[in-house]
């Protein structure tokens, strides 16, 4: 009944950006499609081929089925507990439960790596037993440890959405309330689980520092070699491909799950489930497992290090890399949020160009930093080599070299990564002012700033907001794109904590770790409790 | 700002994409004082005329005229902001960060908006929900604040968009007299979209009736009843029975005998419109009772005619009457309208 030109006023600036952003997110992945596909094959693809890319690819696998099942079953478990039984402190776990996110998967393995090999405390501990944290186990243990929350908020959400009515029904029907549950409640989970896991996945094949530290070569660590070692732009690109190829993959299941989100979602009348009261023995147990991963993934590590940072001189730099970190964070934050915030305004008139330009922002979510940073430098020397000779021919002198190792390259990769984590908050955000809304404010004469400064910002201020900081943790942790990409003496913490990590200097590296840990923790909890304020019954 | 002014919907037209017509021409006048219900079903076009008299809406051709002012025209749209109606929505629209105090003072301007809000809320007997926010308040409440915030800058023309559907049944007929109450205080002209017959005939002093983008009858809620024009416009407030006849010499045929067609021409074919609420059981053998429908102390019995069709008596429960009885039936003349066939 309600036609939709009359709502959107064509907002051509939104408009703009939102293509802006497209370009941004999906610039980087052609380029390396370009490059790749190009003509000319080398030795190095092809001894690399017979030799070490089974490798890779088998860790690549390994690691990301580990860390896709630790988190699936850390999450899905604490998300039902948070969701649908009350114990004492359910509803500060309900949050906290969140934020391991801010600690970075390579911190957790520094620390655990130190903690567990010989020599280490807990070898010591229990005379030689316990087993040392590397290899793909290792690496995908500590994925597991800090990427459960992607899992533990999509199945929260899940558990807390569904109706009681099929549970109902199910025991109505004769099942007894382990298989009503089994039946039901997780099959009706079962997207919103695997799209988290999904997420896990993309993340693991995205790392660097971690599965470099524990000794589990992936992709990842096998297009840096190809790039650093070799410096071969070609076998890059082509490994690149291979990494987008499978990112894409299971980036197109986590949509497809999503998708599957809304179909499963309760019909008709919605009716919250009652929680179980745990009481005595399982509340303690509830409760114990809840504290398990937040010691496991954030207090024993983090504690670790900083007995050891206690323990080493202070890492040189490290006051310039709390700057050079935090400044990319902010810029990343900052512009990443309005391209979010411009793409879903565009995309609130349904047309063709704004969809079509979110979809395409959307797969930088899928693209792997390493990635996105060869991208970045194959569009930037292809540009180069359009433009070299006409301004030869104009000036007689050589192009100036472009941004290829600037401050303003590295952003534009991490844009173009994680400006997509971005649109989709501000668009559930934008979400909350309905047509009807904006309708009501305008017949009660306020239009234009005043709608927006009084209807518009209010509702949308903390959604922006908590987008634009998981942003900034997101950048605050990226470490294989910085990497490659960064200017020359331009270190962030990042960096510096995987050189002297790399160096078996762990008492300086102790202290860049913990600082991207804790500068991480502080937007982290704004985040989390943002994510659950909504959260059905903790009203 | 109450005013005398009238507002004239001419020809309003709507096209939406894919070339359904939304609005085909409409002509309406809503008077002040007066509270006009537009009845029709979903998706016959009428939440878009309200929509485009509100100003959300762009009309492809007509006018909307207050007074002499024109709102809607051919390449003039005068934006909502400045129209300045008060508008209710069904899901009530409130503001979500704003609690039930500052969502009534939304459209006012001055020192004193706060105080001239409470007033409002006073009066809408809420003024002790006033910190409240709006998921903090009951359905009945939340549709309470949403008239409070939409008559607070005193408009001279309140619209309602079916501002009772979300309401429990029980609580609707209280709710819409104090909303109705409310409005005529306010001397304001007031359009009330609905889709239910009984609301529109109750709250209405003019009523018009949409059917697929087009007005097919306006009047009092008395006459449209009484003298529907065909039978689409019988049907929207009311049940009714049909049969189509041939008029002979002033004269129609029908299983109820000759009924009178005085004014009507000789060899057209007329639709016989008989409502349930007139026909009366009476001794005879012309008719079977084939089905009865119990509400209460009535009855509404399902008759068969000797040729095959269907009619529909009100009548007492305790008549005893049961399914395989026979029947003869009479008419209320007051009842039963002659209409040409559209």
């Amino acid at each position: 009944m309600i036609s939709g030109s009359d709502r959107a006023q064509r907002p051509t600036a939104a408009l703009a950006v939102a293509v802006i952003a497209a370009l941004v997110c999906a610039a980087p992945i052609l380029a390396v499609a370009l490059i790749a596909l190009s003509d000319g094959s080398t030795d190095y693809l092809r001894h690399l081929a017979q030799t070490r890319l089974p490798t890779y690819l088998w860790n690549s696998f390994l690691v990301g089925t580990i860390a896709a099942l630790g988190a699936g079953i850390i999450g899905t478990g604490l998300g039902w507990l948070i969701a649908r039984t009350a114990f004492p402190g359910r509803k500060i776990f309900s949050w906290v439960l969140i934020l391991p996110l801010a600690v970075p998967a390579y911190v957790a393995a520094y620390a655990w790596l130190d903690l567990s090999q010989a020599g280490g405390p807990l070898d010591a501990l229990s005379f030689g037993l316990f087993p040392t944290v590397r290899g793909s186990l290792g690496a995908g243990l500590m994925f597991a440890l800090v990427l459960y929350p992607y899992v533990y908020l999509l199945a929260r959400d899940a558990f807390a959405g569904q109706s009681a009515d099929a549970y109902d029904a199910a025991r109505t029907l004769g099942a007894s309330p382990l298989h009503a549950f089994s039946s039901t409640a997780l099959p009706m989970a079962r997207p919103a689980i695997a799209a988290g896991m999904a997420l896990v996945v993309m993340e693991s094949l995205a790392d660097y520092g971690t599965v470099s530290h524990l000794g589990a070569p992936t992709l990842s660590i096998g297009l840096i070699r190809a790039w650093s070692g070799a410096g071969s732009l070609l076998d890059a690109a082509r490994l690149s491909l291979i990494l987008v190829a499978i990112a894409l993959f299971v980036f197109g299941v986590e949509r497809l799950q999503r998708r599957r989100m809304r179909s499963h979602a309760a019909s008709g009348r919605h009716r919250p489930p009652q929680r179980f009261k745990l009481r005595g023995g399982q509340a303690f147990a509830a409760f114990a497992a809840c504290a398990a991963p937040l010691l496991l993934g954030m207090a024993i590590p983090l504690g670790r290090l900083v007995w050891r940072a206690l323990r080493a001189p202070l890492a040189s730099g490290l006051f310039d890399a709390v700057q050079h970190s935090l400044i990319v964070a902010t810029i990343s934050a900052i512009l990443a949020a309005i391209l979010g915030l411009s793409t879903a305004y565009a995309l609130r008139s349904k047309g063709f160009i704004p969809v079509a330009a979110a979809r395409l922002a959307g797969l930088g979510y899928a693209v792997p930093g390493a990635v996105a940073a060869v991208g970045v430098i194959a569009m930037l020397s292809g540009i180069q080599s359009v433009l070299d000779p006409a301004w030869r021919s104009l000036t007689g002198a050589v192009f100036p070299i472009l941004l290829t190792a600037s401050a303003a390259a590295l952003i534009f990769a991490y844009l173009s990564r994680f400006a997509a984590a971005a649109i989709s908050p501000a668009e559930n955000a934008l979400a909350r002012v309905t047509p009807n809304l904006e309708g009501a404010a305008r017949t009660l004469g306020s239009h234009g700033f005043d709608l927006m400064r009084r209807v518009h910002w209010p509702l949308i201020v903390a959604g922006v907001t908590s987008a634009a900081l998981l942003v900034f943790v997101e950048v605050l942790k990226e470490l294989p794109a910085t990497m490659i990409l960064r200017p020359f003496n331009f270190d962030t913490l990042a960096v510096i904590a995987h050189n002297y990590a790399g160096d078996e200097r762990l008492g300086e590296a102790a202290a860049p770790a913990l600082l991207i840990a804790l500068t991480a923790l502080i937007p982290m909890i704004f985040v989390a409790r943002y994510l659950s304020r909504h959260a059905s019954g903790d009203e | 700002m109450v005013s005398d002014e009238v507002l004239s919907v001419r020809g309003a037209l709507r096209r939406f994409e894919g070339g359904h017509r939304a609005l085909c021409g409409v002509d309406l006048d809503i008077i002040p004082g007066q509270v006009t219900a537009l009845l029709g079903p979903s998706g016959s076009g009428k939440s878009t005329l309200l929509r485009a008299i509100a100003g959300l809406e762009h009309l492809d051709d007509g006018t909307i005229r207050m007074g002499d002012t024109l709102w809607s025209g051919p390449g003039k749209h005068c934006p909502p902001e400045i129209r300045r109606v008060g508008l209710v929505f069904q899901d009530y629209a409130l503001f979500p960060h704003m609690n039930a105090l500052d969502n009534v003072a939304f459209g006012l301007k001055g020192a004193d908006r706060k105080e001239r809000a409470l007033h409002q809320l006073k009066h809408a007997e809420l003024a002790g929900k006033a910190r409240n926010f709006p998921h903090e308040l009951s359905g009945g409440e939340q549709q309470r604040v949403a008239l409070a915030r939409a008559l607070a800058p005193e408009p001279s023309i309140i619209l309602l968009d079916e501002p009772f559907s979300g309401l429990d049944r029980r609580l609707r007929g209280d709710v819409r007299r104090r909303t109705m109450t409310a409005i005529r205080k306010s001397g304001a002209a007031a359009l009330l979209v609905t889709h239910d017959a009984e609301e529109a005939l109750e709250a209405a002093d003019q009523l018009a009736l949409m059917q697929d983008g087009e007005i097919i009858q306006t009047g009092t809620p008395k006459d449209v009843w009484f003298n529907p024009v065909s039978a689409d416009a019988a049907r929207l407030v009311g049940d009714i029975d049909v049969a189509q006849g041939k008029v002979r010499s002033g004269k129609v045929e029908s299983v109820f005998g000759d009924l009178p067609a005085d004014q009507m021409e000789d060899g057209i074919t007329v639709d016989i419109l008989v409502r349930p609420e007139g026909v009366s059981v009476t001794q005879g053998e012309a008719f079977e009772v084939s089905g009865e429908d119990y509400a209460g102390a009535q009855v509404r019995l399902e008759l068969k005619a000797s040729d095959g069709s269907l009619w529909h008596a009100q009548t007492s429960a305790t008549t005893g009457l049961q399914r395989g009885d026979r029947v003869g039936l009479g008419l209320d003349p007051d009842f039963v309208r002659i209409v040409e066939q559209g």
